[in-house]
């Protein structure tokens, strides 16, 4: 371990990749020291960021190997669990074939965890392997493939600084991605013209020159609305729709229906302001589009995604610097569990699962004499595949089914109907209780990889401290692993892992650990050892095979579930600036939870007044899939008739539906109905 | 003379800067220690939500020139450096009377949890840049002489209204 004090470090919550330095004394984490240096954060941090060493030196960590008895958790040695991992994957394997078994990646583990993690699932025979990006960002890649040719952020985040018009939709970065609010509003400094559109008068919304409070589960119809003024009204930017678009007619052909009154009536926008946010963002020089979940969790996740494109596309704003499209992702290496892989439609690199061609350059790589060919399940179809018993054995490395996907109940459920379950995680979270055997794992300050950002930036990370009791990371744990299952794996550390993913990923083709460790680590594409990486893409072409975009028309559809007798409220849910997604970590945070004890729902005071609701008062929420308790919080931040509950706190998604996209087989966690009682 | 000054368009209420104020002032500056440390260490910003406006507004000492603390202080706890012109708090001398507290006309002189003294902003003796500036993830919160930052916000404002002048302005 190479010492160093303080030693840099990568903030292992959001997608950001914000960087800090991390003071050690005697071998401990002490203090942070803010980085001033770094590009994404100029020395800043939130407070989830602040409060890391709260997670790093917390007593709850997982310090033992531990296996589930009649009696309870009895701590083992390494060996015998590694060996009885590989003796449940075998014995399901050879007993029901590889089809029954399951692997869940982890976007908070790194290119060389996840890329390792999907190879030993893929060699075993199956493609049912995934991570928690079916959960946050799958409509991103589908959305996005199909337009540009790739599923990824198109600029980076300090771009925005010079962009002329932000539209945000969908996305309320200034609690969920806060250094982003650093660069929008250089923007506004400038003069640029922000619009956000959300359902909640969020943060966010703060900064607008225009908000676009929307119903619901409306934005293609809000987007194509968008569009239909920017035809009519000839503020298409014609030469980038003749010369790199395809299908302009189709669009155009769809985008008649949309007129502003009907998109108002639909939407529940003032069709005066559609048309204001159409001229403001046609007209400008450079224009971006941000979004996150709010576009991304509904059932009609890829059409919003698909929508966002067009728009960008027909407005030639895309390809240059200060436009683009900014899906901000959730997790520290969720663009990078994808890019190695870890989803069960594709290989890494993004090859399809399916193709002859992708499977044969991987199987070559590999060594290997046959990949499976048919694609495997997702991670909300594993789930359901574990309830009806097809799943058999489950292997998990960090992440937090019961939190995080829709439908705990369910899922509760199907994680009982497992025949085995290995959980690998720092802490004992609720998906672990359900599990028969329990890893220790190293965080990320405890160990050494390869991280990419939202921005597609791919850092290095390197040790600084020693793990806590026997915890050991995650890339050394499926090493011995992958060796007690008969792989031969010739690697020895991340390093050499990085060497076969730069083999692998043609857009990693030239980053190697030594060039990530100076400079901020490089930003793919970055195919050769010469390139310098590619902070925008699509400036010439489009990832297509003939390099053109495609517009790709979308409808408006209603959402799965909506308000009636039964269920009047519509519910909604999302994050708020002191926890951090399924909370196993920022629960965990005195300072944080002294801000924000527990779970709370926002109602629309009016809503309050007629069911005698005062602030404070608790309440019991049910939704055709169960129920949950929640404190009142009386706000005009939600609309009447709407409910917000942050997902950071067990109970949210006891409440939501397990409705999915078509396409990314996303859950639709953004609408549900619901209903209210004081409990 | 650089002061803290506060941008309160820009705080969007993430309240990074309280858990940094408050990781500074503790005795470890160790976080993780300094939420189990006794006395509690203690913030000495506080983010203040008005729900009417949709704002959050970062409130800190002024530091005031001939500081109504300073001068109402029986025991000359508080006191303002004759150079610097910051205010700081000698808890030894303190009595706990609160008076101070009483006449401040931003209510940013808390109390120590455990024991009956004030607590508030000392600039960060020990720092270049104070903890809750160096925190601020939008730049709501900027150390700056005012002579500067109204500099700052001239050339914004002439921005805008040249802007104006030409038609640009949306």
């Amino acid at each position: 371990m190479e010492e160093k004090n303080p030693q840099p470090t990568i903030c292992p919550y959001c997608s950001l990749g914000c960087g800090f330095y991390l003071k050690l004394e005697a071998g401990k984490a002490a203090g942070i020291r803010y980085m001033p240096e770094h590009p994404v954060n100029e020395g800043s941090l939130c407070p989830k960021g602040n409060t890391v060493l709260e997670v790093l030196n917390h007593p709850d960590r997982l310090k033992y190997p531990l296996k589930k008895t009649e009696t309870g958790w009895e701590r083992i040695e390494w060996e015998e669990a590694l060996d009885l991992a590989a003796a449940k994957l075998k014995g399901s394997l050879e007993e029901y074939g590889p089809d029954s078994l399951a692997f869940l990646g982890s976007a908070k583990c790194s290119n060389e965890e996840n890329y390792i993690f999907q190879k030993i699932a893929r060699l075993l025979g199956t493609n049912n392997v995934d991570n928690c990006a079916r959960l946050c960002h799958a409509s991103t890649l589908t959305g996005l493939g199909k337009t540009l040719g790739t599923g990824a952020m198109t600029n980076p985040i300090s771009d925005l600084a010079c962009s002329e018009c932000i539209f945000v939709i969908g996305s309320n970065f200034a609690e969920n991605h806060p250094a982003v609010s650093r660069r929008v509003l250089e923007a506004k400094e400038k003069g640029a013209f922000v619009i956000v559109a959300d359902p909640r008068m969020t943060p966010t919304s703060w900064l607008a020159d225009l908000s676009l409070r929307l119903v619901p589960g409306t934005d293609v119809a809000l987007l194509n609305g968008m569009m239909h003024v920017i035809v009519s009204e000839g503020l298409v930017d014609r030469e980038f729709a003749r010369e790199r678009t395809k299908g302009f007619a189709e669009l155009e052909n769809v985008l008649q229906r949309y007129d502003p009154e009907t998109v108002s009536r639909i939407t529940g926008i003032p069709s005066a302001e559609i048309i204001k946010a159409a001229r403001a963002y046609a007209r400008a020089g450079t224009a971006a589009i941000v979004y996150s979940m709010g576009i991304t969790q509904h059932i009609s996740g890829t059409d919003n995604v698909t929508a966002c494109a067009d728009l960008a596309l027909i407005c030639g704003h895309i390809g240059k610097k200060g436009a683009g499209i900014l899906p901000l992702r959730g997790q520290n290496n969720v663009q990078g569990a994808c890019d190695m892989g870890a989803l069960s439609e594709f290989f890494p690199g993004y090859g399809k699962v399916g193709d002859p061609e992708a499977a044969g350059r991987m199987q070559a790589l590999w060594g290997a004499k046959k990949l499976p060919e048919s694609p495997g399940l997702t991670a909300t179809e594993i789930v359901g595949a574990a309830g009806k018993g097809k799943i058999k054995t489950l292997y998990v490395m960090g992440e937090d089914l019961v939190n995080s996907h829709p439908d705990s109940s369910r899922v509760k459920q199907a994680l009982e109907n497992l025949d085995f379950l290995v959980v690998q995680d720092i802490f004992m979270n609720d998906t672990a209780e359900y599990a028969d055997l329990v890893l220790p794992a190293a965080s990320f300050a405890e160990k050494e990889g390869s991280f990419t950002s939202t921005e597609r930036r791919v850092q290095w990370l390197e040790p600084a401290l020693m793990p806590p009791g026997e915890a050991r990371a995650d890339l050394e744990i499926l090493f011995r692993l992958a060796e007690k299952l008969g792989l031969d794996f010739p690697y020895r550390d991340a390093g050499e892992v990085l060497e076969e993913i730069s083999a692998a990923v043609p857009a990693y083709g030239g980053i190697a650990k030594e060039r990530l460790k100076k400079d901020f680590g490089l930003i793919w594409p970055c195919p050769d050892a010469g390139h310098t990486g590619t902070p925008v893409l699509h400036t010439d072409s489009f990832m297509t095979p003939d390099g053109l975009a495609r517009l790709v028309p979308v409808e408006h559809r209603s959402p799965a579930e909506t308000p009636g007798p039964d269920y009047p409220f519509l519910l909604t849910t999302g994050r708020t600036v002191l926890h951090y997604n399924a909370g196993s970590m920022s629960r965990r945070c005195k300072s944080l939870l002294k801000r924000e004890a527990e779970l709370y729902v926002e109602i629309h005071p009016a809503d309050a007044r007629t069911m005698e609701i005062r602030e404070g008062n608790k309440l019991v929420l049910e939704s055709r899939r169960g129920s949950t308790k929640a404190t009142a919080r009386l706000t005009e931040r939600v609309s009447p008739g709407v409910l917000f509950l942050p997902f950071h706190f067990p109970g949210t998604n006891v409440l939501t539906a397990d409705a999915l996209d078509r396409e990314a087989k996303i859950p639709e966690f953004k609408v549900s109905a619901c209903r209210i009682r004081r409990g | 003379m650089k002061e803290v000054m506060v941008r309160p368009e820009r705080c969007m209420g993430c309240r990074s800067c309280e858990i940094a104020c408050a990781v500074e002032h503790s005795e470890s500056k160790d976080l993780f220690a300094a939420v189990m440390e006794k006395p509690t260490p203690q913030k000495r910003i506080y983010v203040e939500y008005v729900p009417e406006y949709n704002a959050a507004i970062p409130m800190t000492c002024r530091h005031c020139e001939e500081a109504p603390c300073t001068t109402v202080c029986p025991t000359k706890a508080l006191k303002q450096d004759e150079i610097t012109r910051v205010v700081t708090h000698n808890s030894d001398l303190c009595i706990g009377c609160w008076t101070c507290s009483m006449v401040c006309n931003y209510g940013v002189i808390g109390r120590q949890k455990e024991a009956r003294v004030a607590v508030k902003c000392n600039l960060c003796p020990n720092r270049d840049i104070p903890a809750c500036v160096e925190a601020c993830p939008t730049n709501a919160l900027v150390f700056i002489e005012v002579k500067k930052l109204a500099g700052v916000k001239r050339t914004e404002a002439a921005l805008k209204l040249a802007r104006g002048m030409q038609g640009k302005a949306l």
